[in-house]
């Protein structure tokens, strides 16, 4: 029956009914604006928050200069932790040895 | 799992490897850079700041006082081997265990109180304020040590014995 109805000047008359019913532009940034709205809605749901909150700190740890000022705050820590307890224990042998010479255990 | 839990797990593990090694290689350079076995005096010099002169006139007073400290312990050790020999086997407290006992602590507390004149002499060759903080630490680690056993026994024998 459908069929019936199709003429040959079909595609003809399809540009005439487009041209009489101009569609309107998209707004600017039109993609972006989808975009992001599937991301807030996948964000809404909480399984889609959870893990979109992980791929976001992996991006963001991915990023080069976060990882470097990463790298960098976790050598100073390690270094200054290192430093501070490597000077006590060096301070606490010697504490020993100073008081093993004039305190010796006998007399403490 | 998915990429980003593997890349938060790497970065954790290479986090808390990068902060170890920073921390074992600088204590390990701290230890072998400020570290002087030989020296008696070093922990003064760590501790207190001193300068290399107050260090050489600290040098000279320990040098003055390690024979003296030295003899008396030679005197304590005796007289503590006489006392295991006079307590022997047996099972008594006897007049010369006791007599023995007052010489040791007769000796303990000359020695203790050498000691203490020659801390009194270093602390006066430092800067006031550190002469100060050096007097009371080794005040601390020396007479403290006592009163620290004395304080847990009277809480013992509270607890335990019903001393008044």
């Amino acid at each position: 029956m459908k069929n019936e109805f199709q003429e040959p000047d079909d595609g003809k008359l399809r540009t005439i009914l487009r041209e009489s019913r101009p569609t309107p532009p998209l707004p600017p940034r039109f993609q972006q604006a989808v975009w992001r709205r599937i991301e807030r809605e996948e964000a809404e749901s909480p399984a889609g928050s959870w893990l979109a909150r992980v791929d976001q700190l992996a991006d963001w740890l991915l990023r080069p200069h976060w990882a470097l000022a990463g790298i960098t705050a976790l050598l100073v820590a390690g270094v200054l932790a290192g430093a501070v307890s490597g000077i006590g224990a060096v301070k606490q042998a010697a504490q020993e040895r100073y008081l093993a010479a004039v305190a010796p255990n006998q007399v403490r | 799992m998915r990429r980003s839990s593997f890349i938060i797990v790497a970065v954790a593990l290479a986090s808390v490897a990068i902060f170890l090694g920073a921390y074992r290689l600088t204590g390990r350079l701290c230890v072998t850079h400020f570290q002087k076995p030989a020296d008696d005096l070093a922990w003064l010099r760590l501790e207190f700041r001193l300068s290399d002169a107050a260090i050489a006139r600290i040098r000279q007073l320990h040098e003055g006082y390690l024979p003296k400290c030295r003899s008396y312990c030679e005197h304590i050790a005796a007289k503590q081997r006489e006392l295991r020999e006079l307590v022997g086997g047996g099972t008594n407290v006897s007049a010369a265990v006791e007599q023995k006992l007052g010489e040791i602590a007769s000796l303990r507390a000359q020695c203790q109180a050498e000691m203490m004149r020659h801390f009194a002499e270093v602390s006066r060759t430092m800067p006031p304020e550190q002469g100060r903080r050096y007097l009371a630490e080794m005040q601390r680690l020396t007479l403290g040590f006592h009163e620290q056993i004395e304080k847990s026994m009277s809480h013992e024998s509270a607890a335990g014995h019903g001393h008044d």
